[in-house]
């Protein structure tokens, strides 16, 4: 069986490197990116089955992100996560089809439980 | 808070450390004067409220910086500029309430805030100097002078040990020496534009060891040998080592740097070996190294420590805690003349395995053949001579001698609190030098939950059996290479299995690539050994004759198994490699992670345990936590004298001890309604208490069945960790420091428990008005090992949980707390945490296994107290 493909974009090296290895322990295909740019490029190339994204980022932000994923691919599932636990762009992210939106610190079991949902949907 | 600059922060903190300043200059002025006991009650609070914030912020770092968590470094700056906020507001209260008095306690943690915030902002090192001799180096200095430097002089300070007459040359000389030759330049071209890697690497050591030593370094150097001349007079040689930032701290580097031996003690020559160990900063293997970890190579300060020369009769290493898992054992490694054939893996050593008892006895014994050994030449440097047939294949050490070594290793361990990898050398005279410590890694059981392990259905031929010594468990399989020269490295197929004779810390260059490492000879006390655990490679050394079982280009399963058996099958088996990976990935194995964390080392660690012990005082706090530990011990010991010598109004019913049929030995100091009793009598019976949360609470503690008077046996290793945790009680400075104490008033209780190894904290409101009221438990410490003492810590957690406290927890730390309740209830919840505290004294001796938890909680719940 083909593992499933997730895409990490955050700008902070730790959150890329701790999403990766808790991510490839439950089997995922895991890649990282620190910037938005390459990462979109990347995603031009191949479809992703999850993008998880921070939301602010220097350049490209996260909505850029879902906005590209939308018009790529419509079955990727889009995870959102923010150090700042604002509530108007939680909406923003949720009223654009994000799947989840979460504030930093992310517990890492949540980001796996929500990323095990939305595969799960999309098998539907 | 990415929106908040850097700069503002570090300004307020600042801002902070200077309003600080000028409160003390005042506050001084206050000195001799005795505060009046409503103002002493005000500032007591004040320490304990901002105390109570401070932890909870500790353990919520703790909590998010645990690895069940992702977070980014914003939550770090954020976090602790509310840490340092609440612990300024601790201190200016502290320092109110005991009249300046412990004034210290601000440069202390001045020192703290300093090195907790150079991690976070990435600020250079603050004293400027280029030069110290290892008795002026501090703990807190390992960014100035690396953590080699800085580990050996601690133990030199503050343990007493024999470490050779030593300096070490700063990071700030290091950046004086780059900036002089305009190095840094060459240093960010590593990174970008054309070029193979290997070239540029090779030009910029050129380059360092042509440079000029700048004036300012050169002159100090040159005054630091004189002093070190007049010390060790003449013949004197040095050992010029590596002295990383941040080597020997959460990364080994482990023979990654130059270490120029038997240097003259001539400043030409001194300053030559220092560009060499410079220079080896931006070797292959040590770039290869940065780079497996996740580390910019050219972003590490060089540091440098200039160490005497022992005359050694014999060298080894010494692992304080053996690295397979049996932890109540270590180990000792020796060969005769100098460690360095030792620590790179070429001799074929003696072995000790030693019982960490009171008195250490050796249960294990091998004596190597040393048919070589390495010596110092008389001119300087080092040459690999034959060993004399009188000592070749003969022990060099006495058992006498083993087991002193291992005393020495055992209270090293336990000064770092954690398994140390020791260098050692022995002198003429008998006398042991350490040379260095660094922490040990060592594999704890994967926590990822995997099912049992798949059986190899056609296993193939087993090749190898239980052959050598297991340096890290695991898996991995490829085609075998054999390594016989450091050139073939250059030809190395990804995913091999590499082959030796002997082992060497090159191979760090293709650690990513490979998949396992067996070597003929060596040892698991080998620098080699040390980066394989770092790495997680399956290795095993000592296998014998691997080079020659086992061919060139055959395809192969290494497997070195959790029961310490190895095997090398024919053929390469991925079910038996998968489950092994699935169960040895740890967040751990994140360099970013572990780097970050990091800065929990001088927040949460607690080292100041015992109010009566010498060590109590202000310099000897190394952390935050301490700072909090240390003003809540003296604020209460304030309160009480506060109490004593207060108004006459107060001074009939200051400080008066609790006559209980158990032996709490709590004293209370009634602030207005807390007791009732007659003037000037100096006991209260439980009938006379009239403080509503304190009446509640010694209620539960009375509880029949409750209070377990009746001794519990320690195991051998809950009383050595006790050891660890605590010397004897020596001395004390204070005839009420360490007693249970209990502030009332009609309303209010706050009391401070300390039992045996343990402090419990107990703050509660309790009135008609249920918005004012709260209960807030605090718990920290234990006689036991770790593993008991969060084992207490889960069963109080459970219990508190079911009775609906908030509760955060790490560790051997438990905070909870409620509000909004009304009294009733809060009475009925005091009775129960009275039962509480009773009951777990001493529960965590007896909590011998994960499930005994459940059961006991399940108990307490069900009001059974039998455990």
């Amino acid at each position: 069986m083909n593992k499933y493909r997730i895409m990490v974009i955050d700008d902070e090296k730790i959150v890329c490197d701790m999403a990766k290895m808790s991510l490839e322990q439950e089997g995922y295909d895991v890649e990282t990116f620190m910037n938005a740019e390459p990462a979109l490029k990347r995603l031009a190339e191949e479809k992703f089955d999850i993008v998880v994204t921070d939301y602010k980022m220097k350049g490209i932000d996260g909505m850029e992100v879902l906005r590209t994923v939308r018009k790529l691919y419509a079955g990727t599932k889009v995870i959102m996560i923010t150090a700042f636990a604002n509530l108007d762009a939680a909406i923003e992210a949720l009223r654009s089809d994000v799947h989840d939106f979460f504030p930093k610190p992310v517990k890492i079991k949540e980001l796996k439980a929500s990323i095990q949902r939305a595969l799960d949907e999309g098998n539907k | 808070m990415k929106e908040t600059s850097d700069g503002n922060i570090l300004g307020n903190m600042k801002n902070l450390v200077g309003h600080l300043k000028s409160f003390f200059g005042l506050s001084r002025k206050q000195q001799g004067g005795r505060l009046p006991f409503t103002e002493a009650f005000e500032r007591f609070r004040g320490v304990l409220d901002n105390n109570n914030r401070a932890l909870e912020i500790i353990t919520d770092m703790g909590e998010k910086l645990g690895g069940d968590y992702l977070f980014d470094v914003n939550y770090i700056k954020d976090a602790y500029s509310r840490l340092s906020a609440v612990v300024a507001g601790a201190i200016s209260n502290f320092d109110t309430l005991t009249r300046g008095r412990h004034a210290q306690l601000l440069g202390v943690f001045n020192r703290i805030n300093s090195q907790v915030t150079g991690m976070i902002y990435d600020v250079a090192s603050v004293t400027g100097e280029r030069v110290f001799f290892y008795e002026d180096i501090s703990w807190d200095m390992s960014r100035e002078v690396g953590g080699k430097n800085a580990a050996l002089a601690e133990l030199r300070n503050y343990l007493r040990l024999d470490v050779p007459e030593a300096f070490a040359i700063t990071t700030r000389a290091f950046d004086e020496f780059m900036e002089h030759n305009e190095l840094t330049a060459a240093v960010d071209n590593l990174h970008g534009g054309g070029g193979p890697h290997e070239e540029k690497l090779a030009r910029l050591r050129d380059l360092i060891m042509e440079a000029e030593i700048p004036p300012g370094v050169g002159s100090d150097i040159e005054a630091a040998l004189d002093k070190m001349k007049k010390r060790c007079g003449d013949p004197c040689f040095l050992a010029v080592r590596s002295s990383g930032e941040d080597e020997d701290g959460e990364f080994s580097f482990a023979g990654q740097f130059e270490t120029v031996l038997n240097v003259p003690l001539e400043c030409e020559a001194v300053k030559r070996a220092y560009k060499k160990v410079i220079a080896s900063l931006f070797s292959a293997k040590a770039a290869a190294y940065q780079e497996r970890i996740g580390y910019e190579t050219g972003k590490m300060k060089m540091a440098v420590g200039c160490v005497v020369m022992v005359d050694a009769v014999a060298s080894g290493v010494i692992y304080s805690s053996s690295p397979d898992g049996e932890r109540r054992t270590l180990i000792v490694n020796a060969t005769w003349g100098l460690g360095e054939s030792i620590v790179e893996g070429r001799t074929d050593s003696d072995f000790y395995r030693v019982k960490k008892d009171i008195v250490p006895e050796i249960v294990n014994e091998k004596t190597g053949g040393k048919q070589f050994m390495v010596v110092s030449r008389p001119g300087g440097g080092t040459a690999k001579v034959e060993t004399p047939v009188d000592r070749a294949g003969k022990p060099c050490l006495t058992p006498e001698q083993v087991k002193e070594l291992a005393g020495r290793a055992i209270s090293i361990e336990r000064h770092f609190r954690r398994p140390q990898d020791i260098e050692w050398s022995i002198d003429s005279s008998g006398k042991i030098y350490i040379l260095q410590a660094r922490p040990l890694r060592i594999e704890e059981r994967a926590a990822v939950e995997t099912g049992p392990a798949p059986r190899v259905e056609r296993p193939g031929r087993i090749l190898m059996k239980d052959r050598g010594i297991i340096v890290q468990k695991g898996t991995g399989g490829g085609t075998v290479f054999i390594v016989r020269t450091p050139d073939d490295l250059e030809h190395f197929p990804k995913g091999s299995v590499l082959v030796a004779r002997h082992d060497s810390s090159n191979f760090v260059r293709v650690m990513p690539f490979l998949s396992a490492i067996i070597t003929d000879t060596g040892t698991p006390t080998s620098h080699m050994s040390s980066l394989c655990r770092e790495f997680r490679v399956p290795t095993i050394v000592n296998a014998g004759d691997a080079t020659g079982t086992l061919k060139q280009g055959q395809k192969v399963t290494v497997q070195a198994a959790e029961d310490g058996s190895t095997a090398i099958y024919e053929g390469i088996h991925r079910d038996l490699i998968e489950y092994s990976e699935k169960t040895s990935m740890k967040m751990e194995d994140v360099y970013e992670y572990r780097k970050k964390r990091f800065v929990l080392r001088y927040i949460s660690p607690l080292n100041l345990v015992d109010p009566l012990l010498d060590n109590f005082s202000p310099e000897r706090c190394k952390t935050v936590h301490d700072i909090l530990r240390f003003m809540h011990e003296k604020s209460v010991a304030e309160l009480v004298d506060s109490a004593r010598y207060g108004t006459s109004m107060l001074k009939r019913h200051a400080a008066v001890k609790l006559d209980l049929p158990i032996p709490a030995g709590i004293i209370v100091i009634d602030i207005g309604g807390g007791l009732n009793i007659e003037p000037g009598q100096g006991k209260a019976t439980f009938e006379q208490i009239t403080s509503m949360p304190l009446r509640a609470i010694v209620k539960g503690m009375m509880h029949p069945g409750v209070w377990n008077s009746r001794a519990v046996s320690l195991k051998v290793n809950d009383f050595l960790s006790s050891m660890m945790r605590m010397s004897d009680i020596t001395s004390g400075d204070s005839e009420y420091v360490g007693y249970n104490v209990a502030v009332a008033s009609g309303e209010y209780m706050n009391l401070s428990l300390r039992f045996g190894y343990h402090f419990n904290m107990i703050d509660c409101y309790c009135s008609e008005n249920t918005r004012n009221n709260h209960l807030y438990f605090r718990f920290v410490g234990g006689a036991t090992d770790i593993v008991k003492r969060s084992r207490r810590i889960e069963l109080l957690a459970t219990i508190l949980r079911e009775y609906g406290f908030n509760i955060k927890s790490k560790g051997d730390l438990i905070i909870a707390r409620l509000a909004n309740i009304s009294s009733d209830e809060l009475v009925g919840l005091l009775d129960q945490t009275g039962r509480l505290i009773a009951i777990t004294r001493q529960l965590d001796a007896v909590l011998n296994d994960d499930s005994d938890v459940e059961l006991y909680s399940r108990n307490f719940i069900g009001g059974k107290y039998e455990f």
